[in-house]
């Protein structure tokens, strides 16, 4: 099968996969206890007024047919309007994004850099004093909870040293000039707002790196393990028997071979951020998806949490499908 | 010794440290190659001819130490820096794999290989230099030069191994070292192995170490046989006298297992007994339970190398 031939499968796939977990959030939302009504008007409204609403709203319906005015909705790209804001719900969606992206994107690249190398440099010396370093310190982290940590890192940064903010995405003011993209360290660059840029990245320091940190512990046993397996691997002897540098050994040959599975794991991993790193946001006051998410659980707005569960379920299909072709792409044996 | 050897070895002793205990693999193995000379090293499994051979390139894994000496141009590869190894391997020396099948990198293309095998020798090489010289040593291994561009996943085990000998000799090292080079093919691929292996002791100057286990393979390629068990040279002779008068008994026991169908002899003859336990050696001969000509002595004392006219033998029997 063709490469192309095979992302168009993928992303007919995806259709019935995120299908499913819309029917069940929809389900499961509306079988619990609680409406978007009861939850606005509190429990001492009256009874004519609540039905009212819930009639306004079509939650009077039988919930099949709810479900299905909803699919054909969602189906021509209508997530609906939040019933606790009014607002269409893509468009709240598409406000927070930048904020979880931004910082899912750093978190990241923290964890990978850490993962990468601690992970590689602990095979590579296995049974020595940094391999013991690594596996301490994937367990360790492993352990802590992000929001202790988090507050932790605030405490030492922002209570005592003052060095760095511990809550929001910017100081009042701080805000790029024009939003081309609502990631403020783009924007503030493409205005060429230097002290913009600088505000955003320090807003950013403690969140990215309680994130980055916490993740890079499944990352460092990861790439550890692979790696270990590909090290005793003949064909890493054999470059040796040429020549190559033990550098090289590690990165070129031990490192490249096992980044297909290191690859899937980093790719869920983003993708999950992307759907919210709700703990941390929730820590450092970020006003991102996951926050959004919490806010709205609360006030049982259904129309907002299942716009916010299919818009995850589109990351997570979207980036799977990035790390097949990546994957693809490194090791030639990969045929789809 | 003259100066004629690329390799000479002398009291070379390997041990592996493993959590069980010490595995004592090589002890006091001295032997020499002489330029363009073919030198089989001969036993079964488990006596020490891979790590022997592995040990001429370094190439021991971390728990090994080795102690003696494996001389290559006057100078001690074993106390040699790692930078100085790294720089006779490939190019001085090279080695060709008992498994083809795992010894290519399976995300590098045939040409990578060779260009990565030049670049650690001369970092700064054309592209065509790469091409040409790969395409030469394919040509001579019998690989077209066509398949440079293909991955490793695309060729059967036998020109695997025919690309890893090509890789072997790209650089015209002075010694190539071959651990059973046709152990894990079919019987067909391994006499197209071996014709490659005579070609090249026909058509290049290089100094060829044989590990192998087939007594066929060394009685027609090698000029001197090395024959190891448990770890010890037993016997070290020429090829002719060796075939022709076996003086260890191991030796002889071995060549008799060798089946022929010129003899009317139909009964499969086999050493009885197995390896003594490497971790943990009795004192006198190593091939004590199995020797069929054991003494007392030989229980309690072990051998040491006998000179029988230009030839060396481990048995006291040649006292």
């Amino acid at each position: 099968m063709k490469l192309k031939t095979y992302i168009l499968m993928r992303i007919l796939l995806s259709i019935p996969m995120i299908l499913i977990i819309l029917t069940i959030v929809f389900f499961v939302l509306r079988v619990l206890p609680g409406n978007p009504v009861l939850a606005m008007l509190g429990p001492k409204a009256p009874p004519q007024i609540i039905h009212a609403m819930e009639h306004q709203m079509g939650l009077d319906k039988p919930i099949i047919v709810q479900y299905f005015i909803y699919l054909s909705h969602i189906a021509v790209g209508n997530f609906g309007t939040s019933s606790y804001t009014s607002l269409p719900v893509l468009q709240e969606l598409l406000q927070k994004f930048p904020a979880t992206f931004e910082l899912t994107f750093y978190s990241m690249i923290i964890a990978v850099f850490i993962g990468i190398f601690l992970g590689s440099y602990a095979a590579y010396n296995f049974g020595k004093p940094m391999d013991i370093f690594a596996r301490v310190y994937s367990i360790f982290v492993y352990s802590f909870p992000v929001f202790w940590f988090g507050i932790m890192l605030q405490l030492i940064f922002g209570v005592w040293l003052h060095w760095l903010p511990v809550s929001g995405r910017s100081a009042p003011f701080m805000i790029p000039n024009h939003i081309y993209t609502g990631v403020y360290t783009l924007d503030a660059i493409l205005n060429g707002q230097w002290d913009v840029f600088t505000d955003a990245i320090k807003h950013l320091i403690l969140p990215s790196f309680t994130l980055g940190v916490v993740i890079s512990s499944i990352f460092v046993r990861m790439v550890r393990s692979n790696v270990l397996l590909s090290l005793s691997s003949q064909y890493v002897t054999a470059a040796r028997a040429r020549g190559e540098s033990e550098k090289k050994i590690l990165f070129k040959h031990a490192l490249k071979n096992s980044m297909p599975p290191i690859l899937t794991i980093m790719g869920l991993q983003f993708a999950l951020l992307l759907a919210g790193a709700i703990l941390t946001e929730t820590t450092f006051s970020w006003p991102g998806i996951g926050n959004y998410l919490i806010t709205r659980i609360s006030y049982r707005d259904f129309p907002a949490i299942q716009g916010a569960i299919v818009f995850f379920a589109f990351f997570v299909a979207v980036i799977s499908i990035l790390v097949d072709i990546v994957n693809a792409w490194i090791d030639p044996r990969i045929r789809y | 010794m003259s100066q004629e050897n690329s390799l000479e070895i002398k009291n070379l002793n390997i041990e592996y440290l493993t959590r069980s205990g010490t595995v004592h693999a090589v002890k006091d193995a001295s032997f020499s190659v002489a330029k363009k000379e073919t030198l089989g090293i001969v036993g079964e499994s488990g006596c020490g001819k891979s790590t022997t051979g592995h040990a001429i390139l370094k190439l021991l894994p971390s728990n090994a130490r080795a102690k003696g000496e494996i001389v290559y141009k006057g100078r001690n590869v074993l106390t040699m820096p790692e930078k100085e190894v790294r720089h006779l391997r490939g190019k001085d020396i090279s080695i060709v794999f008992q498994d083809p099948m795992t010894s290519l990198d399976p995300i590098m293309r045939v040409k990578d290989h060779f260009l990565e095998l030049m670049r650690a020798h001369k970092p700064n090489v054309k592209e065509e230099e790469v091409i040409q010289t790969a395409s030469e040593a394919l040509e001579a291994a019998g690989v077209s030069k066509k398949r440079l561009d293909n991955y490793p996943f695309e060729f059967s085990g036998g020109m695997r191994q025919r690309v890893m000998i090509a890789l072997g000799i790209a650089l015209k090292p002075n010694v190539i070292v071959a651990d059973e080079p046709t152990t894990s093919l079919d019987v067909v691929v391994q006499e197209q192995i071996m014709e490659v292996f005579r070609h090249l002791k026909k058509t290049k100057d290089m100094s060829i170490v044989l590990i192998t286990h087939d007594l066929g393979i060394v009685a027609e390629l090698a000029d001197k046989v090395v024959v190891m068990y448990a770890g010890e040279v037993m016997e070290y002779a020429d090829v002719y006298n060796l075939y022709k008068n076996p003086l260890h008994p191991y030796t002889q026991l071995l060549l008799k297992s060798v089946p022929n169908i010129k003899i009317d002899d139909m009964e499969l003859h086999h050493i009885p007994g197995s390896l003594p336990d490497l971790k943990n050696l009795p004192p006198g001969c190593r091939f004590y339970d199995r020797c069929p000509f054991a003494k007392d002595k030989c229980k309690k004392e072990e051998p040491p190398i006998f000179k029988v006219d230009k030839r060396e033998v481990r048995c006291w029997l040649y006292e």
